[in-house]
């Protein structure tokens, strides 16, 4: 009994109390510690047993932060990795929805998906301008495009409706599943997100990533390391309208139907904000941003509605103005988001009550 | 005699009315540590400019391992083995130092499809990278953003990062300029180890007269973009037009 106890304990503590990385190869894990696989495995779990526990309006705000998560995650491999701006990103989340809503029902994840390739198809032609111009021009250009899709959202109406937009029918099912169930669209959005957030971390540090950096960073210097300039700017481009795609296709779900006014630029604006609240540079980054860009207004219209409903119609006006703000912000006091602050918290608690 | 490793032949590269280059041909061979060496505005960045296809020139030809890189573009003359650093530091500020000297890596290694990360692939590529950073004693920093470094360190990244390519023939712009004499002696057995024990031919371009006689094989002299000498070092000194360039004509 006593060696039983003695085996299991070794064993555990070899699988779980490595502190130190031993070789290059756990350096380069996911979560190469074990705090860090404990939180990972915690977070995946509570996110599968989430929609059993809670009802339907606090799942429908969840999958917006989903959706606003992937779509973030999207512009941040742009932004954040290689340097490219983009204002066009809710277009592309847009191009997902309108494609989802022609193939829904027990087909709703291929509709997804198709959404995704379509969007990144198209996001290869916007990362065309991206090989001549940068910076402020480039956000001009990707602007045009967030322009020229919103007119074409409103007026190809035998694809997307028009400005009344399409509708899903209310009893639509995903294998006998009721897709007008927000917890069902959330596991569908899982299906896509969890596999797609591991994909972007793993994209991040590998060669795509550091080829993405060393773009961002130094582009004459890439190209003399052998960076493909071309190739690693479209990739970019396609694989951030790809995650802006596919974000769309589950919003087109949650919401239950596609309109153009949630693809405007304000929306653009938004993951924008996302990707900078959250800190440019790491994964974990648009998770907190999409967090943060979500529950702002979710919390700030509890607080209005405490006062009366009258207040909660305003608040809808200064939306953008509490944006626009934010941003200012975090650029001034926290460049590195959301995540420069939770490490510096975690860094302060790792030697309270000491200073150092 | 080792075989020759890179050619230009008469390259002639003007801008408008400047004369960068007017028919300058050299040769280097196999093991070299050439030297490019002339007064301020000789030529000799635009020279590497032409050689790692950044600047097209108007006339000749550059051969490297006996094929015409003509029309090549930067990358595609790198990825054959044509490695180069820069003058004014051209580093990945934002990467960590590791990932600087991966990305080089990548070079000797073997990329895959950026959009399929290979594990294996990627510890190969770690572990190369680790080998040159140790080599150039920069384990200690690995993992700090390499903007973030002093000069001296700085430069010597670069150097690791054009190393990890494990390049047949470098193209260092200036290694040495802006360094303590510590440092430059220190990145001196640097390359003059990795020239031995990797067997990378070495173009450089630099000022420091006394660090180009001691160490190189073969001068180059340049002024105004024409060769004034090319030949063993020991005779740079004596060569009268050299001499003037540098020092002027006596009265």
């Amino acid at each position: 009994m006593y060696r039983l106890s003695q085996s299991l304990t070794d064993a555990f503590s070899r699988r779980f109390s490595r502190t130190v990385r031993e070789d290059y190869r756990q350096d380069e894990a996911y979560a190469s510690t074990p705090q860090g696989r404990f939180w990972l495995v915690i977070a995946i779990i509570s996110l599968l047993v989430m929609p059993l526990l809670l009802p339907q309006y606090p799942m429908f705000v969840a999958t917006q932060i989903l959706v606003a998560a992937l779509a973030g995650l999207g512009l941040h491999l742009l932004v954040g990795g290689a340097g490219q701006i983009s204002l066009g990103q809710a277009a592309f989340v847009g191009i997902g929805a309108y494609t989802s809503s022609h193939l829904t029902g027990d087909l709703a994840p291929l509709g997804i998906l198709a959404g995704g390739l379509i969007a990144a198809l198209i996001g290869i032609v916007l990362g065309i301008p991206s090989l001549r111009i940068k910076g402020a021009y480039l956000a001009i250009a990707t602007l045009a495009f967030q322009f020229l899709a919103d007119y074409i959202f409103k007026r190809w109406t035998d694809f997307t409706g028009g400005v009344a937009g399409r509708k899903l029918p209310a009893e639509g099912t995903f294998l006998g599943l009721p897709l007008a169930d927000d917890r069902v669209v959330f596991y569908l959005g899982l299906v896509f997100a969890i596999p797609m957030f591991f994909y972007a971390k793993r994209l991040l540090s590998t060669r795509a990533g550091r080829a993405w950096f060393a773009v961002r960073d130094n582009d004459l210097s890439a190209q003399l390391s052998g960076v493909d300039l071309v190739r690693s700017k479209l990739t970019a481009f396609a694989l951030s309208a790809f995650y802006g795609g596919i974000a769309g296709g589950i919003l087109m779900h949650l919401i239950g139907a596609v309109t153009p006014e949630n693809f405007v630029l304000s929306f653009s604006i938004q993951y924008l904000a996302i990707v900078i609240v959250g800190g440019a540079g790491t994964v974990l980054g648009a998770v907190l941003g999409a967090f943060f860009i979500v529950l702002i207004p979710e919390t700030l219209s509890v607080i209005a509605g405490a006062f009366g409903p009258q207040y909660v119609a305003q608040l809808s006006a200064w939306r953008s103005v509490a944006f626009g703000v934010l941003i200012l912000l975090f650029l001034i006091l926290e460049p590195r988001g959301l995540v420069g602050l939770w490490g510096r918290i975690r860094d302060y608690f790792r030697t309270w009550p000491l200073p150092y | 005699m080792s075989k020759v490793l890179l050619e230009a032949q008469d390259l002639h590269l003007s801008f408008r009315g400047v004369k960068a280059l007017v028919g300058v041909s050299f040769s280097v061979s196999e093991g070299d540590l050439f030297a490019v060496i002339g007064p301020n505005g000789a030529g000799k960045t635009s020279l590497l400019n032409v050689l790692s296809g950044l600047y097209r020139p108007q006339q000749g030809r550059v051969v490297f391992l006996g094929e015409d890189l003509a029309g090549q573009s930067p990358q595609a003359r790198v990825r054959k083995g044509l490695g180069r650093t820069f003058q004014n530091l051209e580093l990945f500020r934002g990467m960590t130092v590791l990932d600087n000297v991966k990305l080089g890596a990548e070079l000797a290694v073997g990329g895959y499809t950026d959009l399929a990360p290979k594990a294996r692939l990627e510890w190969k590529i770690r572990r190369h990278a680790e080998e040159v950073l140790d080599y150039l004693h920069l384990s200690p920093y690995r993992h700090a953003p390499a903007g973030a470094l002093p000069y001296g360190l700085q430069k010597r990244v670069e150097v690791a990062r054009a190393l990890a390519g494990r390049p047949k023939l470098l193209l260092l712009d200036e290694p040495m300029a802006g360094l303590s004499l510590e440092e430059k002696q220190d990145l001196a057995r640097f390359l003059l180890d990795a020239r031995r024990e990797w067997g990378v031919t070495l173009v450089l371009v630099e000022h420091d007269l006394k660090a180009v006689l001691e160490l190189s094989t073969g001068v180059l002299v340049m002024s105004y973009g024409e060769v004034l000498y090319q030949g063993a070092p020991a005779g740079v000194r004596e060569n009268p037009r050299v001499a003037e360039a540098y020092l002027g004509r006596s009265a």
